[in-house]
């Protein structure tokens, strides 16, 4: 059977902020839709309310021609809509059946009987009686999804689904979407990954600050096209000019080791690169190889030896980051909320937070706080943060606006060397744009990055040279232009 | 000198008659704590519970409704609680306290007519069969009702909490109430009715001192027992058969330091008396000491208030 899902005229308004205005959508079942839209564009309110996590202010659905009420989640799933979350809704603590069970009216056994039959379905195992807290984040979202297909849905709504899921995980996750849409499941998928959209989906609706900005065909579509609608201008090429060859070194790495006492973290074995002025050195890696840590004592929250890190002609392996800075060196690390920024802070109390020596913060321990506002408004409107509050709580900012905040914090120092870890992690094309744009300009200032991501395409296109790490090891130093994303890729994968 | 085997039965007994009330109050408390409350007011709910028992009793002279006025009271008491924290979203901790000191408090001004009022016999069960079996008989027999279920109460909640759909809610809810809301359960529900269990709880632990344990009211006769009690299920882990065991080594060595100073043993009194306190946290600090064990049962929501929003 066909089902028809319809939008009508939906709005919903925060204070300050329209979330839906006047949103009108139509999908059939038998094919992906994708709804494409930055951070902050209304995608995810439009789908919260059609699961029925927040009531609109105006507007109607219906499917199969029913106007439905959706008061609640309840609704929703009542009504065969079933959705999986970004941040997943499962109790960590109980096991995967009680997971299952909890919102179910059948019995223990008809109940395991039936997730028996839709695991071996779609070739997924999940032990159902290990606490979901043991399962990766791919395991979880397939819970998340088992739990809709109990239900027998007619249209499935995924939420930014590949956020937490790795490339295998992702592939796996698409074909069993594919075979969803196969049976007649309505399947909506958000996202502001472009690339998933053209591999994934057969329609596209691109939503911009609330509004529904077009609805078109993925193949009358291109990667551009589509960036260009979900933006609303044309997105500049951004292309590297060489850098002018230096050979004035600037920091230079020697017989770096690192052995861990937790067992979950990656030892370093062998550390050797030197980095020139005015040059972006690029780490790429699967996560997990030993990237956190040589951020770290880089960044000096692990110390080392006093010789193996040499920075201006100063041995600084034993320093602490407050002490690091002073010889201009900046961080920004992956983990934007829990060591970037602090969450509960303003804004320019986290300003603060970098307290270098000539900033004049504090007085005689006493807190400046006009000249800290008057630091924070430059950061603001020199990094084009899209706030002009700087009361604000840092964790009530989008993370591309985070981002620019914590590299404005960063770069106001004009230091020598930036060393960033995933600065474009989970941000939409328009912030990663300026972000790139930004590392740019410092290169072209005679500055240099040292830039560990686990983004192939932002490592060719920012990094002069580029080095691999894998389990703790680095590869050898390559000529960015010497190198092609199947060369990482074999290199990533730890042959050599 | 010969022991007389019963002597033994009835020590026994005895520690567990002191182990009721912790148990009955402690169950509760893991209730409300396992959907993600803390309820810092369970001496207060206690005490309550107790004046509410004893002057229902000496007033209308009836047992039946001096235990159920008493939960009642409880309930009542644990409204406050649960319509601040639960609808005005107020911070735990703080209401919590302020519900001790507001139960000592009115319990003290209701209290004053009843002191020195003698209470009246608890009526015991199988009360014939104490003396055919013996050290077992004593142990077994001869106790209040109230009694027998608190001794049934733990494996009740171990098998409510495990087994049943709803007590598979109530952990869902502790576990992350926004998850639990996403899912259609209505969070707040849920945590005001296990707030009120967990009162009337209190205040059938408060009624069980001063109705039978010591028939009789005097200011402030709790005397620490609930914070015992919270602290016992914290402990615990949130087990139920761990805040039993817990219970029983500290009623356990209550009695066993009275008679220890009664016998005149050379040591300091001061210590004595603090002794089960560190015991019982000392036993339960070792036997609950698999980390992975704490991280499943702890609700991971305990204390933060959940707002709907939307």
């Amino acid at each position: 059977m066909n089902t028809n899902l319809k939008i009508s005229n939906v709005t919903k308004i925060y204070p300050g902020c329209v979330a839906n205005d006047n949103v009108s959508l139509e999908f059939n079942s038998g094919k992906i839709y994708a709804l494409l839209g930055e951070n902050g564009a209304g995608k995810s309110t439009l789908v919260k309310i059609l699961s029925g996590v927040i009531i609109p202010d105006e507007g109607e659905i219906y499917l199969n021609k029913n106007n439905l009420k959706l008061n609640s989640p309840l609704d929703a799933k009542k009504n065969d809509i079933g959705m999986v979350f970004q941040h997943f809704n499962l109790f960590e603590t109980l096991s995967v059946f009680e997971n299952l069970i909890i919102d179910s009216d059948e019995q223990r056994e008809s109940l395991r009987e039936k997730i028996d039959s839709i695991m071996k379905k779609y070739n997924f195992s999940i032990d159902l009686d290990i606490p979901v807290l043991n399962l990766s984040a791919g395991q979880k979202q397939k819970v998340e999804i088992i739990r809709c297909l109990i239900r027998n849905p007619k249209v499935l709504i995924m939420d930014e689904p590949t956020s937490v899921l790795t490339e295998q995980e992702t592939s796996e996750l698409f074909l069993s979407l594919k075979k969803f849409s196969e049976e007649g499941i309505l399947i909506i998928y958000i996202t502001h990954k472009l690339k998933e959209v053209m591999q994934l989906c057969d329609e596209v609706a691109v939503m911009r600050r609330g509004k529904l900005v077009s609805v078109s065909e993925i193949k009358n579509e291109n990667i551009e096209s589509l960036a260009n609608k979900m933006v609303g201008q044309n997105l500049k090429t951004i292309k590297k000019k060489k850098a002018k060859t230096s050979s004035d070194q600037l920091i230079k790495i020697t017989n770096l080791n690192f052995t861990s006492e937790d067992p979950f973290e990656t030892n370093l074995m062998d550390i050797n690169f030197s980095v020139n002025r005015g040059e972006c050195l690029g780490i790429a890696g699967i996560s997990g190889n030993g990237q956190s840590e040589l951020f770290q004592v880089l960044s000096g929250e692990i110390i080392s030896d006093k010789n193996c890190i040499e920075f201006n002609n100063n041995y600084i392996g034993d320093l602490d980051p407050q002490e690091r800075r002073e010889y201009l060196m900046a961080f920004s690390p992956e983990d934007r909320l829990e060591q970037a920024a602090i969450p509960q802070m303003k804004i320019f109390e986290n300003v603060a937070l970098n307290n270098f020596k000539s900033s004049n913060f504090f007085n005689n321990g006493l807190i400046n706080e006009n000249k800290i506002k008057e630091h924070s408004k430059k950061i603001i409107s020199d990094f084009n943060v899209n706030t002009d509050n700087i009361e604000l709580k840092s964790q009530f900012l989008s993370g591309g606006n985070l981002q620019k905040l914590i590299i404005g914090r960063e770069l106001i120092t004009s230091p020598d060397l930036l060393i960033c870890f995933n600065p474009t992690w989970g941000l939409d094309v328009g912030a990663i744009n300026y972000i790139h744009e930004t590392l740019i300009k410092i290169n072209e200032q005679n500055k240099s990055i040292i830039l560990i991501s686990t983004d192939t395409d932002e490592l060719l296109k920012l990094s002069d040279k580029i080095s691999v790490i894998h389990k703790g090891k680095l590869s050898k130093i390559m000529n960015a232009e010497e190198v092609t994303s199947e060369k990482l890729g074999i290199l990533m994968g730890g042959v050599n | 000198m010969i022991i007389d085997i019963n002597f033994i039965g009835l020590i026994i007994a005895s520690i567990m008659a002191s182990a009721v009330p912790l148990i009955l109050a402690s169950c509760g408390e893991l209730i409300t704590e396992r959907s993600g409350v803390l309820n810092l007011g369970v001496e207060g709910m206690m005490i309550i519970g107790a004046i509410s028992g004893f002057a229902l009793m000496t007033v209308t002279g009836s047992l039946i409704i001096a235990i159920f006025g008493a939960m009642l009271a409880g309930v009542l008491i644990s409204t406050i609680f649960a319509f601040l924290t639960q609808t005005l979203i107020t911070n735990h901790v703080a209401t919590g306290l302020a519900l001790t000191i507001f139960g000592i408090g009115i319990s003290a001004m209701i209290g004053k007519n009843f002191v020195g009022i003698p209470g009246k016999e608890f009526p015991v069960l199988f009360e014939n069969l104490k003396d055919t079996i013996p050290l077992i008989g004593p142990i077994l027999f001869g106790h209040s009702i109230v009694f027998y279920f608190a001794f049934t109460l733990p494996f009740i909640t171990s098998y409510f909490l495990k087994k049943t759909k709803i007590g598979l809610i109530v952990r869902a809810v502790g576990d992350s109430p926004e998850s639990a809301s996403n899912q259609g359960i209505n969070v707040r529900l849920v945590r005001y009715l296990c707030i009120l269990y967990g009162g009337a709880m209190s205040g059938l632990a408060g009624a069980y001192l001063s109705m039978i344990y010591t028939p009789q009211w005097i200011e402030n006769m709790t005397g620490g027992r609930g914070w015992i009690a919270l602290a016992l299920v914290v402990f615990s882990t949130w087990n139920p058969i761990k805040i039993l065991i817990g219970a029983m080594i500290f009623g356990g060595l209550t009695i066993i330091q009275f008679h220890m100073q009664a016998i005149g043993v050379r040591i300091p009194v001061q210590f004595l008396t603090a002794l089960p306190y560190i015991v019982t946290i000392i036993v339960l600090v070792v036997i609950s000491r698999d980390s992975r064990k704490i991280r499943l049962s702890t609700p991971s929501s305990l204390g933060k208030s959940f707002h709907k929003d939307n």
